[in-house]
C-alpha cells in the first residue's frame, strides 16, 4: 500500500508546482501518541496493523451474530452497550460472539469507560494480532477526541516553499522566487519582536473545512538560510520569544520583482484570496524594489487584516466619506479651500 | 517539465556539502528546480529544502525543472547524482 494519498488539485499560479497529500493509512500503534490516554492490554501484539479509514464505528449487532452489514474498516469502539451486552450472556456465548467479530480484518479495538474484557477474550485478539485499547474516557469524549485525532492524521497537506511568520498573531507566508528575499524579510520581522514559524520548507495542513495550520519539519525547525552568511539558528540567536511551533495560515504575501506594466492593489477593496489545500486564504501581491522596507509593509498587512477582522475596513470608509461628500457638494466649492480638515490655524504656530 | 529518476550513490547520502553542491548548480539556470520525494517536492534552489529531504544511500528521488533551460539544469543536477557528489 502506497504512503500516501495523491490528490488531483492542480491550482495556476503561485502553487502551480504544489503536490496535495494525504497518509494512506496509519499504524495502531501511532494511537498511542494521541491525547486519549490509551493503554494496549494486548501488549505489542496488533501495534503495527494498519488503519486506513478516518471514520469510527461500534459494532454492536455484529455481536449478536448480525454481520450482514459489518463496517470493520474503521477502528471498533465498545462502549457501555457492547460491554453491557457481553456481560449479560454467558461466558461461552460471549467468546464466541467476541470470536464471531475478530473473523474480520478489523484494524483494532477501543474500549472506552476504562472497561474490562475477559483474559480469554483478549488472548483471542492477541491470537488474530489485534490490538485492544483503553482509555479511561467516555464514549461521547472518546469519540470526539479520536475523529479530531484521525482527521489530522487523514488530513491533507502540503510542503509550501517560503517563510512562514507570525505577525502581531497573523500567520503570513511570505512566498516567491527563490532568492527574492523571503528569509531576509523574516530575519527582520524577527528582529523586530515577531516570531517565526518555519522558514524555506514550511509543511501546511488543512484542518476541518476552511482552516490551514503550518508548521516546520522536525528537521530544520528554527535554522534558516541567509545567503552570503550560511545556516543560522533563530532559537538561538533571538531567544524562545522568537519562535512558535504552529499557526494557523491566514495571509499569503507574493513577492515578486517590480513590473512595469503589472496591475497591483491600490484601494483593497475587492481582494481576490487564493486556494491553497482547497481553503480560500487572503493573497497579496507585492511588488519589491530598492529602498522599499518590506517588513513595515508586512507589519501594517498584519494590521490591517486585524482591522477587518474586527470589522474596520479602511478602503471600505474611505470610499464610503467620499460618496458622501460627493452626495453633499452643491455646486461651485472648491473641494481644497473649503474642506481643509483644519478650518482655522490659531496662533499656536506648531 | 522535464522529469527524471535518480539514485543518490554516494555512501553519505545527501549531507550538507552535496545539498551545497545541488543548490548552487541549480541556481546557475533560469528554469525553476525541484526534488520530489514520497511525493512531496521541495525546491531545488533551497539549501535548508534540499536537506530536509535527508536522502540516503539508495534513495530515489526524482529531479523535476520548469522553464526554458530545463533541459540544461536537469542534465547539470543529475550529473552531480551520478557523479556520487565527488564522493566515490
Amino acid at each position: 500500500m502506497p504512503l500516501f494519498y495523491k490528490h488531483e488539485i492542480n491550482y495556476m499560479g503561485l502553487f502551480k508546482d504544489i503536490q496535495h497529500l494525504s497518509n494512506s493509512y496509519i499504524v495502531v500503534e501511532s494511537l498511542l501518541s494521541s491525547p486519549l490516554k490509551f493503554e494496549a492490554v494486548t501488549g505489542n501484539f496488533g501495534l503495527n496493523k494498519k488503519i486506513t479509514n478516518k471514520n469510527l464505528h461500534r459494532p454492536q449487532l455484529a455481536l449478536t451474530g448480525y454481520v450482514e452489514l459489518f463496517n470493520y474498516f474503521p477502528c471498533q469502539i465498545f462502549g457501555n452497550t457492547e460491554i453491557f451486552y457481553l456481560n449479560s450472556i454467558n461466558k461461552s456465548e460471549r467468546i464466541s460472539a467476541f470470536a464471531n467479530l475478530l473473523e474480520f480484518d478489523l484494524p483494532c479495538i477501543i474500549l472506552t469507560n476504562a472497561h474490562i474484557l475477559d483474559q480469554e477474550l483478549i488472548q483471542l485478539a492477541i491470537d488474530k494480532d489485534v490490538a485492544i485499547l483503553v482509555t479511561p474516557y467516555d464514549t461521547t469524549k472518546t469519540t470526539f477526541l479520536l475523529t479530531e485525532y484521525l482527521d489530522d492524521q487523514f488530513a491533507m497537506q502540503a510542503v509550501v516553499h517560503g517563510s512562514f511568520v507570525d505577525v502581531y498573531g497573523v500567520g503570513i507566508l511570505f512566498a516567491g522566487k527563490s532568492g527574492i528575499g523571503k528569509s531576509e524579510i523574516a530575519l527582520d520581522l524577527v528582529e523586530r519582536g515577531h516570531r517565526l514559524v518555519a522558514d524555506d520548507v514550511v509543511m501546511m495542513t488543512k484542518k476541518r473545512e476552511s482552516i490551514i495550520m503550518g508548521t516546520g519539519t522536525n528537521l530544520v525547525q528554527h535554522f534558516m538560510e541567509i545567503r552570503g552568511i550560511g545556516i543560522i539558528d533563530i532559537r538561538q540567536m533571538f531567544g524562545i520569544r522568537s519562535i512558535r511551533f504552529q499557526k494557523r495560515l491566514e495571509i499569503i504575501v507574493e513577492l515578486e520583482e517590480y513590473v512595469q506594466d503589472n496591475e497591483y492593489t491600490r484601494i483593497g477593496l475587492d481582494e481576490e484570496p487564493i486556494k491553497l489545500l482547497d481553503v480560500d486564504i487572503a493573497y497579496v501581491k507585492l511588488p519589491i524594489f530598492p529602498g522599499k522596507n518590506i517588513t513595515v509593509i508586512a507589519e501594517v498587512i498584519a494590521t490591517n487584516y486585524l482591522l477587518r477582522t474586527y470589522g474596520y475596513n479602511a478602503a471600505k470608509i474611505f470610499t464610503d466619506r467620499l460618496q458622501e461628500e460627493i452626495k453633499k457638494k452643491k455646486g461651485n466649492n472648491n473641494p481644497f479651500f473649503d474642506n481643509r480638515n483644519v478650518k482655522f490655524f490659531q496662533s499656536d504656530d506648531e | 517539465m522535464l522529469e527524471v529518476e535518480v539514485e543518490v550513490i554516494n555512501r553519505a547520502g545527501i549531507h550538507t556539502r552535496p545539498a551545497a553542491s545541488i543548490v548552487k548548480t541549480a541556481a546557475r539556470y533560469k528554469a525553476e528546480a525541484f526534488i520530489v520525494r514520497d511525493g512531496f517536492s521541495i525546491n531545488a534552489k533551497s539549501i535548508i529544502g534540499v536537506m530536509t529531504l535527508a536522502a540516503e544511500q539508495g534513495s530515489t528521488l526524482t529531479i523535476r525543472t520548469v522553464g526554458e533551460d530545463e533541459e540544461a539544469a536537469s542534465k547539470a543536477i543529475i550529473q552531480l547524482f551520478q557523479d556520487g557528489f565527488g564522493e566515490l
